[in-house]
């Protein structure tokens, strides 16, 4: 048995791991929690993707609009994270074999190599730009490829239970 | 890049492989036009989110034994059904009206069992879509149109 799926096999038969899964309620509000996650992580960076592709809040500068949504950003990530993390745990060894789980896993690394990209390069000069009503073609790459990924990844993620 | 996305995403979508083993509709995976009843002895509970799961082995009028696969609600609607985890023990001769699956393996969407004490619960899945299915917890039990839990 390939070593990631032995860990896959070790959480699905962890306590915790089979407490979920056997669970009268707790899984079905975890997969609420989750979803939740993900409307507060990907909406509030939709808004910062769409106001650099210039379709919102044109004349707001794009720094002012990321130090609003960054807190929530995140604490949408962590809630994402860990509901997600739970829900693996309770059905690890069914998503390793699962083809769309596998998409989204490498859909959620692509979109983390994304902001690693736009942050190193063109928003280190965002201050230049900022004002602009439609942002520099590199910074509007990343926000069209953040958009496609975090729509791959919901739709993969749907997709898991059709497998 | 979307296009290149969606294309994979159509193709992991095509490659539709059994055994089914999450949340989702009625008609995803069974064809409700091909009602069966299988008799037969428990050989596995899988009592799990999304989707419960049991196995069967059915005899046949020639002797053959076959080991049908028994899709059902998850724990929570089960159990608000009456139906406990522990209730279906290795062994225990069950009767599963059901529906095949769409491409033909020997598995069932479970939407009626009846208990070896003559107890019969509502398979399904609330809101799934299938028969029986009244948007409710405990469904109509196929072909009587009554509540399931008798």
């Amino acid at each position: 048995m390939p070593l990631l799926q032995h860990i896959c096999q070790l959480l699905y038969d962890s306590h915790v791991g089979t407490a979920i899964r056997e669970s009268d309620n707790a899984f079905p509000i975890i997969e609420s929690v989750h979803v939740l996650g993900i409307t507060l992580l990907v909406g509030t960076i939709a808004l910062l993707d769409l106001r650099m592709l210039g379709l919102v809040l044109r004349p707001i500068p794009i720094t002012r609009i990321a130090r609003t949504v960054f807190p929530l950003t995140w604490s949408g990530f962590v809630v994402m994270f860990t509901s997600g993390f739970l829900l693996f745990w309770a059905e690890a060894a069914k998503n390793y074999s699962n083809p769309a789980f596998r998409v989204k896993l490498i859909l959620l690394a692509l979109v983390g190599i994304n902001p690693l990209i736009f942050h190193t390069t063109i928003y280190r000069r965002v201050h230049e730009w900022e004002a602009l009503t439609i942002s520099p073609w590199r910074a509007r790459a990343a926000a069209i490829a953040s958009l496609t990924l975090w729509s791959g990844i919901i739709i993969a993620g749907r997709a898991i239970a059709y497998f | 890049m979307k296009t290149r996305l969606s294309l994979l995403l159509a193709g992991t979508l095509s490659l539709g492989v059994m055994p089914a083993y999450a949340h989702h509709s009625f008609a995803a995976e069974f064809d409700g036009t091909k009602p069966v009843r299988l008799v037969g002895k428990i050989t596995r509970v899988e009592w799990t989110n999304p989707h419960s799961y049991f196995y069967v082995d059915v005899t046949d009028a020639k002797g053959v034994t076959t080991n049908w696969g028994c899709e059902g609600a998850g724990p929570g609607a089960l159990s608000r059904r009456g139906w406990k985890k522990g209730d279906l023990k290795i062994g225990d001769t069950i009767v599963v009206d059901g529906y095949r699956a769409k491409d033909g393996s020997h598995l069932i969407d479970a939407r009626r069992v009846t208990f070896p004490d003559g107890r019969t619960v509502y398979g399904g899945s609330p809101g799934d879509g299938g028969p029986g299915d009244n948007g409710t917890d405990k469904g109509n039990l196929p072909g009587t149109g009554n509540p399931a839990t008798q």
